[in-house]
């Protein structure tokens, strides 16, 4: 169970090796397959986030949720998904066509690519990048420039807001986000990402980083808009932000690539904080894969649980916590792990 | 102490998560309907009788009573419900000296087309039985009136040929 999937790629390896194919077109064949199982992997925890989001709102609101497509309700994403991809796609008049139709295209890209270098459990990784931290932070606010395209070029000012909205609040919570991020990396000496969970052998960072955590969870919402953070798409005031010249399938990638997103934060918080794909108490006989997954749903359901019970935020009351707050904590934090550490190792030695 | 509201809500909220959901799964599960619920209307042909009460007591104009006189007797003949202008108010219902008209907890009246709607709760059948009914009643009615008519006029003849008989006897007495 621990290595099926590393076997499996070794084996598809090993057959194209005996297969007598170049080392190069067998590197390019498994790194394709790693891809797609990836992509597989994304849009199918995608969909299922989809439907947990109804069921946990539910539950939460005292009722049951979905439950008629399939046993619970499973297949209702899927039905709706269809429904959505046999809806016409309006393109109004007056937008710039092009970049009207590849920002929900490109929306899928930045999540999509930060998965690459992610480890999914020990060895599961395709790309070991020694800078994986930086890389991963990197390219997962490259959805910003995604957010604002659409709504730039909806040419509509509920689309203009939506987006000016997103790059402020984006922008601005990307600092305290980064720095919450630092003091890990100042204990771990490390920006791999399987540095860092190898690194949290003995004790996982949220208990020696609890206010980066804090920080960076309250981060992590709004990172990916959602309540009580959620400004960019506040129905009552601005429709859907960006999204609201967008129909039909247009509609359902942003959808997507929002769950997309709250999966990507959740992978770093789990890498992060709670030891990646480490088991806990010795409890190896668990796959390290599995390990990792119930860390991310366990994130995911916190994220979800502040969604349903949390009311939106005004916007100036986000920037000034974000400021005013969150900047100042991380840095003092960042400052308060500086010294530990340093005493730390001078008392060692 | 900053974000105890915050704790107490998730709090609130996980325990709404675990608790006892309210949705009650309609077709396969129904709520109990109050007593005085007010539904589809239902007819007994048997126990109007014709007095045309329920049709005026109606704001709406929503019951067509229709009536033939068979035997000197007043016969229903129909009674038409046009159910979308109900507003399921009970008036009928409360002026209805026989419980004729009364209205059943049946809450699902919709229909795929407007001419189903309207109920006609008379049928044919119905009708002809209750004309037989009533014209047997009459002639039986009849029949005895008109038995007991030539009971009494036999009885009257026999007295009167009695009462002749005894004249005759005093007369015949009388010549001896
Ligand atoms: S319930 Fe009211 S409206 Fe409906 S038929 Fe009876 S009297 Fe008329
Ligand atoms: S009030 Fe009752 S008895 Fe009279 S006509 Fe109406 S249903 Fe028949």
């Amino acid at each position: 169970m621990e290595n099926i999937f590393v076997n499996a790629a070794g084996g598809i390896r090993n057959l194209l090796e005996s297969a007598g194919l170049p080392s190069l077109v067998v590197d390019i064949s498994i790194m394709t397959t790693i891809f797609v199982a990836i992509l597989v992997f994304v849009l199918l925890n995608v969909l299922w986030l989809v439907y947990m989001e109804r069921k946990v709102s539910a539950y939460i609101q005292c009722r049951i949720g979905p439950n008629r497509v399939g046993p619970m309700g499973i297949f209702q994403t899927i039905a709706d998904t269809v429904k959505l991809i046999s809806k016409e796609i309006i393109i109004p008049k007056n937008t710039n066509k092009k970049l009207f139709l590849l920002a929900p295209v490109m929306i899928f890209m930045p999540p999509m690519a930060v998965f690459a270098v992610t480890p999914f459990g020990k060895g599961m990784v395709a790309l070991d990048l020694n800078i994986g931290v930086y890389y991963f932070v990197a390219l997962a606010s490259l959805s910003t420039v995604v957010i604002w395209m659409a709504g730039w070029t909806s040419n509509n000012k509920y689309s203009l807001l939506g987006s000016m909205r997103v790059v402020a609040q984006m922008v601005s919570y990307e600092v305290p986000l980064l720095l919450s991020i630092v003091g890990v990396v100042l204990l771990t000496g490390t920006m791999n990402l399987t540095g860092i969970i190898t690194a949290q052998q003995s004790v996982w960072m949220i208990f020696l980083q609890p206010v980066a955590f804090l920080i960076y969870l309250i981060a992590a919402v709004a990172e990916t808009n959602r309540t009580p953070f959620d400004l960019v798409e506040g129905e009552s005031e601005i429709i859907t932000g960006p999204f609201t010249e967008y129909s039909g399938m247009g509609f359902a990638f942003f959808f997507l690539a929002e769950y997309a997103n709250v999966l990507l934060v959740s992978m770093l918080a789990s890498i992060l904080f709670l030891g990646g794909w480490l088991a806990p108490f010795g409890l190896t006989f668990i796959p390290s894969w599995i390990w990792l997954l119930l860390k991310v749903y366990l994130v995911i359901f916190l994220l979800m649980w502040f969604r349903w019970t949390y009311p939106r935020t005004r916007i100036d009351q986000m920037m000034a916590f974000c400021w005013k707050v969150l900047v100042p904590l991380a840095i003092v934090n960042i400052f308060v792990t500086g010294i530990g550490k340093y005493l730390y190792e001078s008392v060692r030695w | 102490m900053f974000g105890k509201g915050l704790l107490k809500g998730l709090k609130i909220t996980i325990g709404r998560f675990f608790g006892k959901k309210s949705t009650v799964q309609y077709p396969e599960e129904r709520l109990p309907l109050p007593d005085r619920f007010y539904g589809k209307p239902d007819f007994h042909y048997d126990k109007c009788i014709a007095c045309n009460l329920c049709v005026n007591a109606c704001p709406n104009k929503v019951i067509k009573l229709g009536t033939e006189t068979v035997e000197k007797k007043k016969v229903v003949t129909g009674y038409h419900f046009d159910q979308q202008y109900c507003l399921f108010c009970g008036l009928c219902e409360e002026a209805c000296p026989t419980d004729a008209i009364k209205f059943t907890k049946d809450f699902e009246l919709t229909t795929y087309d407007r001419d189903t709607i309207g109920i006609e709760f008379v049928k044919q059948g119905q009708i002809d039985k209750k004309i037989k009914e009533v014209k047997q009643a009459a002639a039986e009615k009849a029949a005895a009136a008109e038995k007991a008519a030539a009971e009494k006029a036999a009885a009257e003849t026999k007295s009167q040929t009695e009462e002749a008989d005894k004249a005759e006897t005093t007369n015949k007495e009388g010549g001896a």
